[in-house]
């Protein structure tokens, strides 16, 4: 029985804003904003390259793979789930299958079967996390290990390559100056942002991360919103493989290693609170971008690598602690 | 949980079985992974050469873990095996693992990888390609492309690494060695990975721009990563010289078409069956050189029709 | 019915049971001594680290740096013999360790955010700083006699890692279940508010059990580093995956407040069994990681079913909080 009371002693804590305190809310906005702009300010005037298209453009480009899966990892952590810790085997399934599929079924066909397959993986954690209620870091550890083994298993541990050169192009090209990529993956995030933010689903989403029993007891489907999101985020890494493979005309099992950390990352650095219950799409993608322009700017600056990785860090840490300060005043 | 007796017994029934195993000999191979692009079919040769001289090979996978490689030696020496080979990811910390497998009398040779001089008094031999002489091939080549100077920008692997320490400080000795007046703009690490390579590159590109005047990539799938990026930014400028190492069909394309001025070719098939036939020859009681070197050849646009690529 | 619910309390040691089993009947000459000390000597660097991450497990909260942690306490462990020698570089270097869990703690307690998340940061932080000090270059010891002397079988089944950890694990079950503190440990994890209320310093026992798995983290970095006389930025990269296997394979939950040491113990041997047997058949990694994956879900689920009360079906709201309430006592 204590259990419950806890439970329901820390959903209230996990409120983050009431409405008193949009101040807040306006404050943790702005701050990221200003991040950003400071990040820009600063490119600029250390490195003549920085303030440029070609730059720009390149910051986009290498973040939309990665991006994609934020847009997927932003409903995990909405929904209280934690992190998707599988995101690399999802993306090795992607980019191996969408690849390997080719000279059997056509590229098309490859790449709708990857996700597929990926989007199957993302319903086996959602079946562990939604409705055996195991805990979401060992369920997607576990379900992620097995995948990738079985993915490696298949193809006998080597590069495969892509056989299909024009598919190659079309992903690489671009369409009015932007790359295709990115314009996938604008589509994607205004997608997620739609579901997230306008749609019942996003509205159960939410509402299930901010206090589970209280949306249970208001008939919201609970265990399928939660695994729902695993696939989400298993489909998004599925399509980010796929493009991942496509672009590279090779893939190999581990292509995915580190994806997983880097959404995590950027999500939280967006401000998305890892309890549940806040956060958007628009959010996390803010702070993907502030991440990448720093990680760039550092690049430009011939930052070694190590440092970039402590960088990083302390800004992960200082993102939770702004985090709890916020919500600490939020709840009161 | 078992009965003393029971554990002697069964001890016994093992030293009987191992006893059984004498006429096919046993021979432990510590790789370095179980899938990856060379590895894997370095691995294949290794065990195929080693099936037709009759060994029995039991393969354990460090899966780049080099802390898992120390204790899998152990394994290899507790399974009371007649050989081992070890591909080694670290110069040092073998070296105490090698040292129990000499105190059991089991011979043991290095494959791909060197290791301290410090490791010699435990190894009958190291076979395989060098991958410090493979650094200083590149420097040799990227000179010879840059007619000995201008800067250049070197995308190396993991940091750490035992192949990355190989081959970005043979590619470096080599250049103060010569006197060459090539100078490295900055070196980063892409961990072999082409993703992480063609994003680097974008940022080395919009940093160094026209500066880069040649690039040395410590494999293949970088050098690609850069060539991607290069065409990416400039796709009207000529492609500065690209060195790479292994030997790819890829690779081989990108020399064809001019976007890379050399790579070098180690085949992992050689490899595998040098290590082999190495080990099957200690065993047989011969003696052997401690160092036995497979053939490594530069690839420029003037042999690529006439070498095989490695994979 | 009584007996299913026999098994599954005790499926820890079923599974760990039916490995072994497995093992000796497939593997020819398994149940032998050299086996078991190589087991032994195979599972302890996971099981060490295992011990610290099964009390702050059981406390509700959780260390994804305990990989880095092990690769910086043995790069000072190291890189410090040619001043200090070799004994007071190794106390440094398990030092480093706590103080690394110390910082993990204090940051955790004090801004009171989630260990997750946290601890992903100082897993970035930490690693970093083990290349920064190294310049990512691997650095080898001063006596390498030294290292065989460490890594030498005494009475044929024990090397001083795995009796250390043998010893360290029966400590550790002694302290969680006969003493005070020890089971203050599990109320903080089970119900930190509750916790606090009834008098128990619940902010302080998390910031303790952190600098607890620091230092059991710097202490397997240390013995890792003696016993290959190398100390690299690059060491225990894939660790922390398989300590928190063993440790919840044992039956300690991710929640909080659940958990033993004997579980825990089951667990990495489970996983030192598994390893050995496999490694002894020649068994790929890639099937290997399958069939771990397959067991860590496989005694997860059990774990479920175990603990969803008989009648109502539902799963307990536990479930679905996160792993901790930030600081445990905001």
């Amino acid at each position: 029985m204590s259990d419950l009371v806890a439970a329901a002693e820390s959903m209230k804590k996990t409120e983050r804003f009431t409405r008193a305190n949009w101040v807040a809310e306006l404050a943790s906005r702005a701050g990221l904003l200003i991040a950003i702009l400071a990040v820009i300010a600063y490119g600029s005037i250390a490195n003549p390259a920085f303030f440029s298209t070609g730059n720009f453009v390149n910051v986009l480009t290498s973040m939309s793979i990665v991006g994609i899966v934020v847009v997927g990892m932003t409903f995990v952590l909405v929904v209280g789930g934690l992190a998707d810790l599988s995101v690399p085997a999802t993306i090795a399934c992607g980019a191996i299958l969408s690849l390997g599929l080719q000279p059997m079924i056509g590229p098309v066909p490859a790449f709708v079967v990857a996700i597929a397959l990926a989007g199957v993986i993302g319903m086996l954690n959602g079946a562990l996390v939604g409705y055996a209620g195991v805990n979401p870091i060992i369920a997607t550890l576990g379900v992620g290990t097995v995948g990738l083994g079985i993915v490696q298993a298949a193809v006998g541990g080597v590069i495969v390559y892509g056989t299909n050169p024009a598919s190659a192009e079309l992903v690489k090209g671009r369409i009015l100056g932007i790359p295709t990529v990115v314009i996938i993956f604008a589509v994607i995030a205004l997608i997620g942002h739609f579901i997230l933010s306008r749609s019942y689903w996003g509205r159960w989403t939410t509402a299930t991360g901010g206090n589970y029993s209280a949306a249970q007891a208001s008939a919201v489907p609970v265990r399928a919103v939660k695994a729902g999101a695993f696939v989400i985020t298993g489909i998004a890494a599925g399509i980010s493989g796929g493009l991942l493979g496509l672009t590279l005309q090779s893939a190999r099992p581990l292509v995915g290693t580190g994806y997983e950390f880097s959404a995590i990352t950027a999500v939280v650095v967006g401000g998305v609170s890892i309890m549940g219950g806040f956060g958007s799409v628009p959010r996390a993608i803010a702070g993907l971008i502030f991440v990448q322009l720093l990680t760039n700017v550092m690049v430009l600056e011939g930052v070694r690598t190590p440092v970039q990785g402590f960088v990083l860090g302390i800004l992960i840490a200082g993102a939770v602690g702004m985090d709890a300060a916020l919500r600490k005043r939020g709840g009161g | 949980m078992t009965g003393n007796k029971f554990i002697l017994a069964m001890a016994a029934a093992a030293t009987l079985a191992s006893a059984g195993w004498a006429n096919a000999k046993t021979v432990c191979y510590v790789n370095a992974a179980d899938s990856h692009a060379y590895a894997t079919p370095a691995n294949e040769a290794l065990q195929a050469r080693a099936k037709e001289l009759g060994l029995e090979i039991l393969s354990l996978s460090q899966d780049f873990d080099v802390q898992k490689g120390t204790e899998q030696l152990n394994t290899c020496v507790a399974r009371g095996v007649d050989g081992i080979i070890l591909w080694p990811l670290d110069p040092q910390a073998y070296i105490p693992g090698l040292a129990r497998a000499q105190q059991a009398n089991i011979p043991a040779i290095i494959i791909n990888s060197p290791v301290s001089d410090d490791a010699k008094p435990f190894l009958k031999s190291f076979t395989g390609p060098d991958v410090y002489e493979e650094g200083e091939m590149a420097a040799d080549a990227l000179n010879e492309a840059m007619g000995g100077e201008g800067s250049v920008v070197v995308i190396a692997g993991q940091a750490g690494n035992g192949t990355t320490l190989g081959r970005v400080g043979g590619f470096m000795d080599r250049l103060k060695e010569t006197g060459s007046k090539i100078e490295v703009l900055d070196t980063v690490n892409a961990d072999f990975d082409q993703q992480k390579a063609l994003v680097m590159s974008r940022d080395l590109i919009t940093r160094f721009g026209d500066k880069i005047q040649g690039v040395y990539a410590n494999d293949d799938t970088m050098a690609r990563g850069f060539i991607d990026a290069w065409k990416e930014a400039k796709p009207s400028e000529k492609m500065p010289p690209i060195v790479g190492i292994n030997g790819q069909k890829d690779a081989f394309e990108s020399i064809r078409v001019g976007d890379m001025y050399a790579t070098i070719v180690q085949s992992p098939a050689e490899d595998g069956k040098l290590a082999a036939e190495t080990i099957a020859k200690i065993l047989d009681g011969e003696e052997v050189d401690d160092r036995l070197p497979i053939p490594l050849t530069v690839v420029t646009s003037e042999n690529v029709d006439s070498v095989e690529p490695a994979f | 019915m009584r007996y299913l619910a026999l098994a599954l309390q005790y499926r820890v040691g079923i599974i760990l049971g039916l490995t072994l089993l497995i093992s000796a009947l497939v593997v020819p000459g398994f149940l032998g001594l050299t086996t078991l000390n190589l087991g032994l000597d195979r599972a302890s660097t996971i099981g060490i680290i295992a011990i610290g991450l099964t009390v702050l497990l059981i406390a509700g909260q959780i260390d994804l740096s305990v990989g880095s942690v092990f690769a910086l306490s043995g790069v000072v462990s190291i890189i410090l013999q040619p001043q200090l020698g070799i004994l007071p570089a190794a106390v440094v270097g398990i030092l480093a360790g706590m103080l690394a869990g110390a910082v993990n703690g204090l940051l955790v307690v004090g801004l009171k955010v989630n260990s997750l998340v946290l601890t992903l940061a100082t897993m970035l932080i930490f690693r970093s700083i083990a290349h920064w000090i190294t310049d990512s270059q691997p650095v080898s010891g001063i006596d390498i006699m030294f290292s065989l002397k460490v890594s030498q079988t005494y009475l044929e089944i024990f090397s001083i890692r795995s009796a250390l950890f043998l010893a360290a694990i029966v400590l550790l079950h002694v302290w969680l279940t006969r003493t005070i503190p020890g089971r203050n440990v599990f109320a903080v994890g089970s119900n930190a508010v509750a916790a606090k209320e009834s008098g128990i310093a619940s902010g302080r026992i998390i910031f303790l059990s952190f600098m607890f798995a620091g230092g059991m983290a710097g202490v397997a970095g240390v013995l890792q580093s003696l016993v290959t006389n190398t100390g690299s930025p690059v060491f225990g990269s894939e660790l922390t995956v398989m300590v928190i296997a063993a440790v919840v394979v044992g039956g300690t939950r991710l929640e909080g407040g659940r958990g033993s040491a004997l579980g825990t113990l089951g667990g990495v041997l489970t996983i030192g069994a598994l390893t050995v047997a496999m490694e002894f058949q020649s068994v790929p990694a890639y099937i290997q990681q399958v069939v771990s994956g397959c067991i860590l879900i496989l005694l997860v689920v059990l774990d479920r079913t175990v603990h969803i009360r008989p009648g109502t079906g539902r799963e307990p709201a536990r479930a679905v909080q996160p792993i901790t309430q930030g600081g445990g006592s905001a």
